[in-house]
């Protein structure tokens, strides 16, 4: 049966067809069009560059007035990535807007990616060392890029 | 020098005769809806068609028309009726520039 949330999934997916941002890829599962794999690319200048990094995206029939669960299935170290890969943003959260589709989901998870926010970490260690030894941090995130490869 | 003396003999002269008549006048006029966005940025449909819900249950009114209509903000911005009254239930701000949402008008 098709309901207002699958039939605005249809549209998000056609407009990301149709419209693709770049960095980022996004399709529904083969069976369920309410969980969605994606891949954001790690920005350029960044120190995520080159990584691939895996993510599902799960929506509920109330999408899109509240936000889907996402999370990165690939192994990250991002000062407000969860330890699970599960994301903290504040446009998933409390500042979620109807009006946001997969693709602009997608691109501000991979702005996020530029711009962490170490004031409200969610990987307390990853925050520290972007505050405190950038070098290190870094370090540790490029780890997390050759990962992207193999997961 | 010669040209100068041409313009003369023209001011000269009375009024030269009517070069053209106007024999018909067609008049054409553009529009546009004045509102700033005309999808509808919650379910992504044009605002003049109905809503994916409505389309969905495909309500319909006595006269058999969809009966789903539009509603706009003090901001300007136009959302369907439906799609809004949903989300004001959970946020009382425009989804596009959240700003306080009070109806500015409502219909079609």
């Amino acid at each position: 049966m098709s309901t207002p949330a699958r039939r605005r999934l249809m549209r998000d997916f056609k407009r990301l067809q149709e419209d693709p941002p770049t960095g980022v890829s996004g399709a529904p599962t083969d069976n369920n069009i309410m969980i969605w794999n994606a891949v954001i690319f790690g920005p350029h200048d960044t120190p995520f560059e080159d990584g691939t990094f895996k993510l599902t995206i799960e929506f509920t029939e109330e999408y899109p007035n509240k936000p889907p669960t996402v999370r990165f299935v690939s192994h990250m170290f991002h000062p407000n990535v969860y330890a699970d890969g599960g994301i903290c943003l504040d446009i998933l959260q409390n500042r979620w807007s109807p009006t946001y589709d997969v693709s602009a989901i997608l691109t501000s998870i991979q702005s996020l990616l530029s711009d962490p926010n170490p004031n409200s970490p969610a990987n307390s260690m990853a925050a520290q060392l972007y505050k405190e030894n950038r070098r290190e941090y870094e370090k540790r995130v490029k780890a997390c890029v050759e990962q992207s490869f193999i997961d | 020098m010669a040209d100068e003396n041409d313009n003369d003999r023209i001011d000269d002269n009375q009024k030269p005769e009517k070069m053209f008549t106007l024999k018909k006048w067609n008049a054409v006029a553009m529009w546009s809806w004045d509102v700033e966005c005309d999808t509808c940025a919650i379910c992504r449909v044009q605002v003049m068609d109905a809503c994916l819900r409505c389309q969905a249950e495909s309500k319909k009114d006595s006269y058999g028309k969809q009966d789903c209509v539009v509603v706009w903000g003090e901001c300007n911005h136009s959302f369907h009726y439906c799609c809004m009254s949903l989300w004001v239930k959970q946020n009382n701000r425009c989804p596009l520039c959240q700003q306080e949402w009070s109806i500015q008008r409502m219909g079609k």
